[in-house]
């Protein structure tokens, strides 16, 4: 019976949002376009866009993101993961627990290459209003926890919990394939939606 | 001590509840097929490792809370109403109108307005019956009322019909086109050219087509409005110098390039300006340009929309008039329905400016191609223009007659306009609006009295209009438009009449002026 509008004068409701914590720097002075700029800030939040930004972006929907929501999108996961596994099973010397090993970190390694390293939208139809976010924060418009997003999620952890019981437990393959496996669940988070690690991605912008 | 012992008994009560809870819970558990072996592995998994089952069983349940989450959006401003609240909205809502009421001095300006009955020409007959000459036509060459032309046109309408009926790319394309295209290319100096429909888009469909966000634009800053819209359209930064400062370009110039390399950053830059401008009438300093463009590697992009067909001894615009090689400016845009009186625009350049314009250009791309006549009456045009000089001469002299008619003579106004250009702008002196204490209202309401007072007199002058800058949909206004008459010059009109029509233009200004307020 509810509906969602975007509204912006008479009634206003607190918005069912979970919102960012709070930046957490020590200096910041307001700039001219009202965006908080830190100069020694190793984690900062990406700036809301601006009106022009939000118009080209509404001009198509996004080709990029829009993919995962289709057919076959969600079944080339495990099909992509079983090829992998099968083409390290193939190269002669290689044990189970390598093979599962490096399925894994191949996997994480490309799945965090794609979804959350690169930046904007390959195609030329929106002006680039997209780039300055990568291709998590760009699926189902920003939105959280859609099916699309809970999926993407439950295929590394599932992937992890395999390839820890076929390494038997060890404590090396352990920490190796943990570690794979919180970068990409941790830039996964709601909480690290628009979030932007310095050292990785760069000073902020100074416009 | 029966409050103790009901206690205890209490509580024993609820154990044992709670034990027969779990047994039953167990015995379930295991009914269920497939059970035995999870909770085998489970008790093996464990493999003496507190802490990395910990952590696996921690992630079980995060994942299992991310799947069971609920989905919403981060979009700010987004708030969840019920149905009557909606209603309600809808109820209350006020469409705000397409057009604002207008205002008593546009009120004015449209009761006075003179109608054109019938063709332009240097003497027009208005609705009211009256012949007035006309001064605020655009009509140069006074090549509306050339016969050969006409009948070629005429000529050209029976044998393509009236339209294209499609887009350039998509089968719109004739073989006046591309005439035309050629035609331009080799009057002009440069490689290739491409054809636009109308001239007004071309400069907002240009700039786009090369220019996205994140590349620099450096403008003059009293473009006008079609090269403000494609400057807004391109997303990219916008810095404005000041209009004819080559100090203050060359400033802006590499307050840029310092940015750039503190940033090592490499992006396209662009330096946009006018040959002639339409708000001023003044004229750009063209070899300048080119030395700065050069110097600091911007590429140029100069809209000869006035002085294409007006500027230079064949009329091929600031290039030949500076003598400046037209190979050197990177794209020049143009347009067919000024001084060349045909309609559609033109962009000139090498062939990869051209060829890119082909598929990115928005206005080449999704906008009907020109009419065959419009490119048949451009390529006739151009050939007078070549065979013909001194048409362009003839129109010079009399832009010279109605110099000496108005601006050393006139105490009240001065002309801002470049000598060779036939559009004659018109401003107040700056004595005249510093005693008088003019304000900008007050400059437009003067304008309008004297426009009034010509019309009266029977010359039809104008004043310059122009929209403002927050109504083109700038941020901030970086330009503000000197009020001004427009008296547009043409061939059509021999020296007397000119100096008559001066001296009329003169009375008219010092009359009111003068009158007592």
């Amino acid at each position: 019976m509810t509906s969602h509008t975007t509204l912006h004068r008479t009634i206003s409701f607190t918005p069912d949002a979970k919102l960012a914590p709070p930046e957490n720097s020590s200096m910041s002075s307001t700039t001219k376009t009202g965006r908080r700029r830190r100069s020694s800030s190793i984690i900062y939040q990406e700036p809301p866009e601006t009106v022009e930004q939000i118009s080209d972006q509404a001009v198509n929907p996004n080709l990029n993101s829009q993919w995962v929501n289709a057919k076959g999108a969600w079944t080339i996961h495990p099909v992509i993961i079983i090829g992998l596994k099968i083409f390290f099973d193939i190269i002669p010397g290689v044990t189970q627990e390598i093979s599962w090993t490096l399925t894994n970190i191949t996997y994480m390694t490309g799945s965090y290459l794609m979804f959350h390293w690169v930046r904007g939208v390959p195609f030329e139809f929106n002006a680039g209003a997209y780039d300055h976010l990568n291709m998590w924060e760009q699926i189902d418009n920003g939105d959280q926890y859609t099916p699309a997003k809970k999926f993407l999620l439950t295929v590394p952890i599932v992937l992890f919990l395999l390839s820890t019981h076929y390494t038997h437990y060890d404590l090396t393959y352990f920490i190796i394939n943990f570690l794979a496996l919180m970068a990409v669940v941790i830039p996964k988070l709601p909480l690290a939606h628009r979030m932007r690690f310095a050292p990785f991605s760069g000073a902020p912008p100074d416009d | 001590m029966t409050t103790a012992s009901n206690l205890t008994s209490a509580s024993d009560y609820f154990s044992a509840q709670t034990l027969t809870l779990l047994n039953s819970l167990s015995e379930q558990l295991h009914k269920i097929p497939g059970s035995g072996i999870f909770l085998r592995y489970v008790k093996s998994s464990y493999q003496n490792d507190p802490i990395r089952s910990a952590v696996e069983l921690f992630l079980v349940l995060f994942a299992i809370r991310y799947l069971l989450a609920r989905e919403y959006s981060t979009k700010p401003g987004k708030v969840r109403l019920t149905e009557e609240e909606i209603d309600d909205l809808i109820d209350e809502w006020q469409p705000e109108p397409l057009v604002t009421k207008t205002t008593p001095f546009e009120d004015a300006d449209l009761e006075k307005r003179a109608i054109i009955v019938g063709p332009t020409g240097p003497k027009s007959r208005l609705a009211n019956g009256r012949t007035v000459t006309n001064l605020a036509s655009y009509n140069f060459y006074n090549l509306v009322s050339n016969e050969q032309l006409k009948e070629r046109a005429i000529q050209t309408l029976r044998t393509y019909g009236v339209g294209p009926c499609g887009p350039p790319g998509f089968y719109g394309t004739q073989d006046v086109h591309m005439k035309i295209e050629a035609d331009i290319a080799a009057f002009l100096g440069t490689t290739a050219c491409i054809i636009y429909a109308q001239a007004f888009s071309t400069a907002s469909s240009v700039i786009p087509a090369f220019s996205k966000r994140g590349d620099i634009i450096v403008a003059d800053k009293a473009v006008n409005y079609s090269i403000r819209k494609g400057l807004q359209i391109s997303r990219s930064q916008v810095r404005w110098f000041e209009h004819g400062d080559m100090a203050d370009l060359e400033r802006v110039l590499s307050r840029m390039q310092k940015e750039q390399a503190a940033k090592k950053q490499l992006t396209r830059r662009f330096i946009v300006t006018e040959g002639l401008f339409e708000n001023t009438g003044d004229m750009v300093d063209l070899p300048k340009i080119i030395e700065l463009k050069l110097k600091y590697k911007f590429r140029l992009l100069l809209d000869e929309t006035w002085s294409f067909g007006v500027l230079g001894r064949t009329g091929r615009g600031v290039t030949e008039h500076q003598h400046v090689d037209a190979a050197e400016v990177d794209m020049i845009i143009g347009s067919m329905a000024g001084p060349l009186s045909a309609a559609g625009g033109f962009c000139a350049g090498s062939d990869e400016v051209v060829e890119h314009q082909r598929l990115s250009a928005a206005a080449y791309t999704f906008s009907a191609a020109l009419p065959a006549m419009s490119a048949v009456t451009a390529s006739e045009t151009l050939m007078m223009l070549q065979t013909q000089p001194d048409m362009i001469a003839a129109l010079r002299e009399n832009v010279r007659a109605m110099w000496q008619q108005l601006d050393p003579r006139s105490d009240w106004i001065v002309c801002t306009s470049a000598v060779e250009n036939p559009i004659m702008m018109l401003v107040f002196k700056q004595e005249v609006i510093a005693s008088k204490r003019l304000g900008l209202e007050d400059q437009l309401g003067l304008l309008q009295e004297i426009v009034d007072e010509c019309l009266a007199q029977g010359v039809l002058v104008t004043r310059a209009k122009a929209l403002s800058a927050a109504a083109s949909g700038a941020k901030s206004d970086v330009y503000t438009h000197r009020p001004a008459l427009k008296v547009c010059m043409t061939n059509g009109l021999s020296r007397k009449e000119v100096e008559k029509a001066g001296t009329t233009i003169r009375h008219a200004i010092t009359k009111i002026m003068t009158r007592k307020r």
